[in-house]
């Protein structure tokens, strides 16, 4: 079974994800944008509609201006989850020495950091995701539309995080980075994982991986698709606004001339 | 379809109440109208203002606007109002046997 | 309606032989639900925004306490989240891998004939004013998913009766109420008589006169507000331009829009353009209406069949613009009445206004108040998408709906002394206002924003 998870597993979740996702960015491509919906006041530049789907992406601004509650809790989650995925690259990539290798501190500091940052994110993130289960229950409207799929996701991301924090608060359940490293070499030269590795002997790492494996395979067939969905669907509504819109159909033909009435670039004379 | 019967004649009307055609109005259509819009007996006020929505619709197929039924009529719109209670668009249209209003309105 | 007894509200339907008049089959309740699934599949695949409020909703919830018909009926399915739900449990169910085989989990289901009445209701219960993709983290357009369910319902049989003879009306006349031209000139010879009696002024409105600019009306303009159409006249006898309105089109509003984004929609812009070149127009200039200048600007250069390549502008960006060129003298002292403004959601959200209107107001009269929330960020009237129905339990809802607007009018202070003004630049919003103020007694006049340029433009004197 671990030989199972640890040497077959990956090959499956990640081409189930892969597959996965372009099916549905396929399909979304294959549907059309029909008409202009972009959301006004919009940026009419396209620097302008990048800064705003980053500043959507980043700091959540639309969610910060409606529900402050909401914001704190969900932004907080999403950064920490996205600080940890950035550490397990660093980590085990780098054996937690980033900040010696770019000269910030000695190697012994900059693990020691590694180490601190993974176990404080941790908990943050785990605190995010408490909160948003509770919300989820507790407030009423947010229960009402509610299916149990939303509460699986929430406690699939607890459960990954609860192994992962038990492997760093309890010494024995952990795993340091090298022993990592070398099973993730594995993986990518598709060479045999052996008995002896301390991968295969570490239960709560098992736990931990195939969970996260799990979760990568129903990725695409869920909610969790909102991640490249808000991309796809910011660039409709918050694109720049130009007329005529550009790549509508049939914008070509009832569209020249139709450009000065734009919101900013508004009338003339009589022609 | 439904319909109302008004001293003995089935007059056909749509789901709002309002008569299908409007040729088909009486005077006692009017009446029978006037309990379901809130008043209680049509005095000649209320008469002037049906005689000249009907004469209106006929002459240009629709009702009048409303600033010019009153102005017309001689009433304000509140004095339209005092008269039909669910307002001109409605009230006095259907007592009058003329279409039920459509758009924005 | 069987379903009604449940305690489902919904508007009157079209009859079959209103259908008839706007070239629907009516579809047999055994055959609904299979031609539903059909329709519905053309839908997702092709409209991409469609799906991807289908598939990207992580349903947090945000939209619910900023969304005005919940916050005014606390119906769970006016959570926009949940409304656009009714579609997306079926779109699931069919046309996703997850819904196919995990339909309980993910809250998808089955389509019931049942589940089209509830998507009657609640579809017709959405103003469509976006407020809730301006909120969504996601930017996720639940009007798109209205729309789409309103499509779906249309293409079955199911309509409004108000739509539907809307529909009828448009392609008989050219307008929504079904004004035939000698009632459009009759009621341009009495607006004429008006504007003499009021600022003794000789101005002429011209029906069907070859010209420079077509005016679009709204046609409620001609039965309800009588000042927009003097305010837009006033403006263009002041400038002295060679204009004209069409007897074919005395129509700002598109309800293509809102009911059927295919044939109707089509249909309605290309009578703008028909009549554009059939009156050898140089500029189109359209009247105060929301959801008709939407699709004026948004949607009409990509629904034509024929080249238009004519500029068509709205008449607020046309005062402002000639406002900033300074020749309009308006004299904002003659209007001292308090006045706040009602930003129409399709203006604000949907065509980049909310600066122009703020340009018009100030200099149109002295006393502006900004109601909160504002400009992008303001709440439906309550009537958006024309749920103008009068019947008692529809007009119920469209007063609870109104009850955001009730109070943030009243925040404003303007109704105090029963003197105030509530400017609505849009005919579906007077329409929604008039009754509205009534209910929620506020001390205000609704008006359009022309109205107030018109009265700017050329005060009446009092003696």
């Amino acid at each position: 079974m671990t030989y199972f998870i640890l040497q077959i597993l990956p090959y499956i979740s990640v081409a189930v994800l892969t597959i996965g996702l372009l099916y549905r960015l396929g399909r979304w491509a294959s549907g059309r944008i029909v008409h202009n919906i972009t959301l006004t006041p919009a940026p009419t530049t396209q620097t302008g509609a990048v800064v705003d789907i980053a500043a959507e992406a980043i700091l959540f601004k639309s969610l910060f201006k409606a529900d402050k509650t909401l914001w704190t809790g969900s932004w907080i989650m999403h950064m920490s989850l996205f600080a940890i995925l950035g550490g397990h690259v660093m980590g085990i990539g780098l054996l937690g020495l980033q900040f010696y290798y770019i000269g910030l501190t000695s190697a012994e500091t900059s693990e020691y950091l590694s180490n601190l940052l993974g176990t404080s994110m941790g908990i943050v993130v785990l605190l995010g995701l408490l909160y948003l289960l509770y919300r989820r229950m507790a407030i009423n409207e947010v229960k009402m539309i509610s299916a149990p799929s939303d509460y699986l996701h929430l406690l699939m991301l607890i459960a990954i995080i609860t192994a992962g924090n038990l492997m760093r608060f309890v010494p024995e359940w952990g795993i340091h980075y090298e022993p990592v490293r070398d099973y993730v070499a594995h993986l990518l030269t598709f060479s045999a994982v052996t008995p002896e590795m301390e991968v295969m002997h570490k239960p709560v790492f098992v736990i931990h991986l195939l969970l996260v494996q799990v979760l990568m395979m129903y990725l695409p067939f869920s909610k969790l698709l909102h991640i490249p969905g808000m991309f796809a669907h910011r660039w409709i509504i918050n694109r720049p606004y130009v007329e005529p819109a550009p790549g509508m159909p049939g914008v070509t033909v009832g569209g020249s001339g139709h450009n000065v009435s734009g919101g900013h670039s508004a009338s003339g004379e009589v022609q | 379809m439904a319909f109302i019967e008004v001293s003995g004649q089935q007059i056909e009307v749509d789901e709002d109440g309002f008569l299908l055609n409007p040729d088909t109005w009486t005077e006692d259509v009017a009446k029978y109208f006037c309990k379901e819009e809130g008043i209680d007996e049509l005095n000649d006020d209320h008469w002037k203002v049906i005689k000249y929505l009907r004469d209106y619709f006929f002459q240009f197929g629709i009702a009048p606007m409303v600033r010019k039924l009153c102005k017309d009529t001689g009433f304000s719109l509140k004095g339209i109002y005092e008269l039909f209670p669910t307002g001109p668009a409605k009230g006095a249209c259907k007592l009058a046997g003329l279409p039920k209003p459509t758009g924005c309105v | 309606m069987p379903l009604t007894e449940t305690g489902l509200k919904q508007p009157v339907k079209a009859n079959e032989k209103d259908l008839l008049k706007i070239n629907m089959p009516v579809i047999p309740d055994d055959q609904k639900v299979e031609v539903a699934l059909k329709h519905l599949n053309e839908l997702g695949e092709k409209f991409r925004s469609l799906m991807l409020t289908f598939e990207s909703c992580v349903k947090c919830g945000a939209c619910a306490e900023n969304c005005h018909t919940y916050l005014g009926t606390r119906d769970p399915y006016n959570i926009p989240a949940n409304r656009a739900d009714l579609l997306r449990k079926v779109y699931k169910r069919y046309f996703t891998p997850e819904g196919k085989f995990f339909p309980g989990l993910i809250g998808a289901k089955d389509l019931e004939l049942e589940d089209l009445e509830k998507m009657y209701s609640y579809f017709y219960q959405c103003n469509e004013c976006r407020r809730c993709s301006l909120v969504c983290p996601f930017g996720l357009d639940t009007c798109e998913a209205t729309m789409a369910g309103r499509q779906l319902l249309h293409w079955l049989g199911m309509v409004p009766k108000l739509h539907a003879s809307v529909g009828a009306a448009m392609a008989k006349t050219g307008n929504h109420t079904g004004l035939p031209k000698a009632a459009t000139v009759d009621t341009c010879e009495f607006l004429e008589e008006d504007i003499m009696d009021e600022i003794g002024v000789d101005i002429k409105i011209p029906v069907d006169k070859p010209a420079d600019i077509l005016y679009i009306p709204s046609s409620a303009d001609f039965m309800l507000n009588p000042n927009t159409m003097t305010g837009a006249a006033k403006f263009f006898h002041y400038l002295g331009v060679n204009w004209t309105i069409s007897s074919e089109i005395v129509e700002a509003g598109n309800f293509g829009l809102l009911f059927d984004q295919r044939a109707t929609l089509r249909a309605n812009c290309m009578r703008v353009i028909d009549e554009a070149l059939k009156l050898g127009i140089k500029k189109v200039v359209w009247g105060e209406c929301g959801h008709g200048w939407r699709a004026g600007k948004m949607y009409l250069p990509g629904m034509l069949d024929r080249p238009g390549r004519i500029p068509i502008v709205h008449i607020h960006d046309e005062v402002a613009y000639y406002i900033e060129k300074g020749a309009l003298k308006l004299n904002p002292d003659s209007i001292t009445r308090p006045v706040t403004l009602h930003d129409p959601c399709n203006f604000g959200r949907a065509c980049n206004m909310c600066d122009t209107l703020r340009k018009v107001m100030n200099a149109s009269v002295s006393n502006f108040v900004e109601m909160t929330p504002n400009r992008e960020r303001n709440f439906c009237c309550g009537g958006g998408s024309a749920i103008l129905f009068d019947d008692p339990e529809m007009y119920d809802l469209r007063i609870k709906f109104s009850a955001k607007k009730a109070e943030q009018v009243r925040a404003t202070g303007v109704d105090k002394d029963g003197e105030g003004i509530l400017c609505a630049p849009c005919s579906i919003c007077k329409a929604q206002l008039y009754p509205m103020v009534e209910e929620h007694k506020l001390g205000v006049e609704v008006k359009g924003l022309i109205d107030l340029v018109g009265l700017s433009l050329y005060p009446v004197k009092h003696d």
